[in-house]
């Protein structure tokens, strides 16, 4: 099977050394991707509505990646993880990819539910499901890639990057809820 | 050059070998669609399939009111079952990607057209029984249920070449969860917005789009809600604009030549009628099962439904 553009998006040569300037470009398209996402929930309302979701909806990947990962390298690096921070920059521009393609992708689906639905609450439940789905889709691809990098620790080591791991994930997790509520209108945020 | 031109051509001309692959050989076709063999076949195929599998289907879901609504539904099963994979291709490929699986969009694109086409197919396959059925005198909750029925062996059919596409390897299971979950509500969506299509007979005059209210999302919640005995204040004026907007119902006239002695339709308060929800779905339920719940007070049939119009 020939390997498409999506193959080399998300999963690049693992063997190859990181390439910063790749992965920053990598990190922006993932961006650009989840805007596509706040387009679709600015279609309900229009106008600058579409403008403020499509800057809301990646603001969430920028404050995690500019917040929560560098946390986490630090909480890692107490625990001597063998891990070194281009490996740490790749694993997260990765992970926006993998976050910006799923909610690129539900991005109609969404908009469907966001124009056609007659309640608020429909439009709200909808919408936040593209981004519980997006952001899991990020945080588990950040994990797994940096989780690859931990195998053959011992017992103790592993269990303590267990904790901090789950704790990036409920940070992280409540990091991009707090900006999408504080950014989005469709959740009463900035209008 | 004209040689080429043909050949390009019956590269992308529907063919009856890959609509008999579609049945016979869903592992083959899915395999085609993964190594990008011959795409233009296929989806031209799928495309014919799907449109005349899901308009005959529609057709005969119309056919339970008869006249112009078997128009009506012929159009709209395949216009929603077309716009809802337009809606979900993008989705289907971000999850497969992100789950290990990076297909390039086209082959996620034909893979999700031969899926749906084999389920159109099998509509096509069961619209004769059901016609059967409803000429046999099924009324309408049984004909939704039939229909319901032929939904979910298509769906069953669209599945095996899903599940063949995706191959084997880690997250196959989950990935294909991942489609049948966006796959459902986008479908229930799209068909919501494009519904009525199975309508009682002694509706007098079908409208082709029922007036914008709730949505999918919304009448599964009231609906669940209802059968919990919860029921919300407002669905008293939301069935009344429904009603007011929408339907008008003829006074039943009996199919059989000898005149019926019950009243057509007797008025039932509220209280006195389950709350089931089925009685406001008219020609949702095929497609989109769930429906807002009772008005406060209704009208019931007094009599066995399938006594006029239809087929």
């Amino acid at each position: 099977m020939r390997a498409g553009w999506t193959a080399a998006f998300l999963t690049p040569d693992p063997a190859a050394p990181v390439d910063l300037r790749a992965e920053a470009a990598r990190f922006c398209t993932g961006a650009g991707l989840a805007a596509l996402y706040g387009l679709a929930l600015g279609t309900r309302e229009g106008g600058v509505s579409l403008l403020r979701h499509a800057v809301g909806v990646p603001a969430a990947l920028v404050a995690v990646a500019g917040l929560a990962v560098p946390a986490l390298f630090i909480a890692l690096a107490l625990f001597d993880a063998p891990l070194d921070p281009p490996r740490v920059v790749a694993a997260s521009a990765r992970a926006a990819a993998s976050a910006g393609l799923i909610l690129a992708g539900v991005a109609p689906a969404a908009a469907l539910y966001v124009v056609s639905s007659n309640g608020e609450g429909a439009a709200i439940v909808a919408g936040g499901l593209g981004l519980v789905l997006g952001g899991v889709a990020g945080v588990s691809r950040l994990l797994r890639e940096l989780g690859a990098g931990l195998a053959g620790q011992s017992e103790v080591r592993r269990l303590a990057t267990g904790v901090v791991f789950a704790g990036f994930a409920l940070f992280a997790t409540a990091l991009a809820a707090r900006v999408w509520w504080a950014t989005l209108p469709i959740f009463g945020g900035v209008s | 050059m004209s040689a080429q031109v043909h050949a390009a051509r019956a590269a992308t001309a529907p063919s009856l070998d890959v609509l008999s692959r579609l049945l016979r050989d869903p592992a083959g076709v899915a395999q085609r669609c993964r190594e990008e063999d011959n795409l233009g076949q296929i989806t031209a195929t799928a495309l014919v399939a799907i449109t005349l599998g899901a308009a005959v289907f529609g057709g005969v879901i119309g056919s339970f009111r008869g006249g112009v609504q078997i128009g009506y539904a012929a159009i709209k099963i395949p216009l929603a079952l077309l716009a809802t994979l337009a809606l979900c291709t993008p989705g289907f490929h971000a999850f497969s990607a992100t789950l290990g699986r990076a297909f390039p969009l086209r082959s996620v694109v034909s893979l999700s057209l031969a899926a749906a086409a084999r389920a159109a197919l099998v509509l096509l396959a069961s619209a004769p029984v059901l016609w059967l059925m409803f000429d046999l005198g099924l009324d309408y909750h049984q004909a939704a249920l039939a229909a319901a029925f032929a939904y979910g062996l298509a769906g069953l059919a669209a599945l095996g070449v899903l599940l063949r596409g995706l191959g084997a390897g880690k997250g196959r299971v989950l990935t294909a969860l991942g489609f049948v979950a966006l796959f459902f509500a986008v479908a229930g969506q799209t068909s919501w917005i494009l519904r009525p299509y199975l309508v009682r007979p002694r509706t007098e005059s079908p409208p082709f789009l029922r007036a914008r209210e709730g949505g999918f999302g919304d009448a599964v919640l009231k609906s669940g809600r209802s059968s919990m005995g919860i029921f919300d204040e407002d669905l008293t004026t939301h069935e009344h604009s429904w009603e007011e907007d929408s339907y008008e119902h003829a006074p039943a006239a009996p199919r059989s030549p000898e005149p019926r002695t019950w009243p057509a339709v007797r008025a039932v308060p509220e209280a006195a009628v389950p709350a089931e929800g089925a009685e406001g779905a008219e020609g949702a339920v095929p497609a989109a099962p769930a429906a807002p719940a009772a008005p406060a007070v209704r009208a019931v049939p007094a009599a066995p439904e399938r006594q006029e119009g239809g087929l």
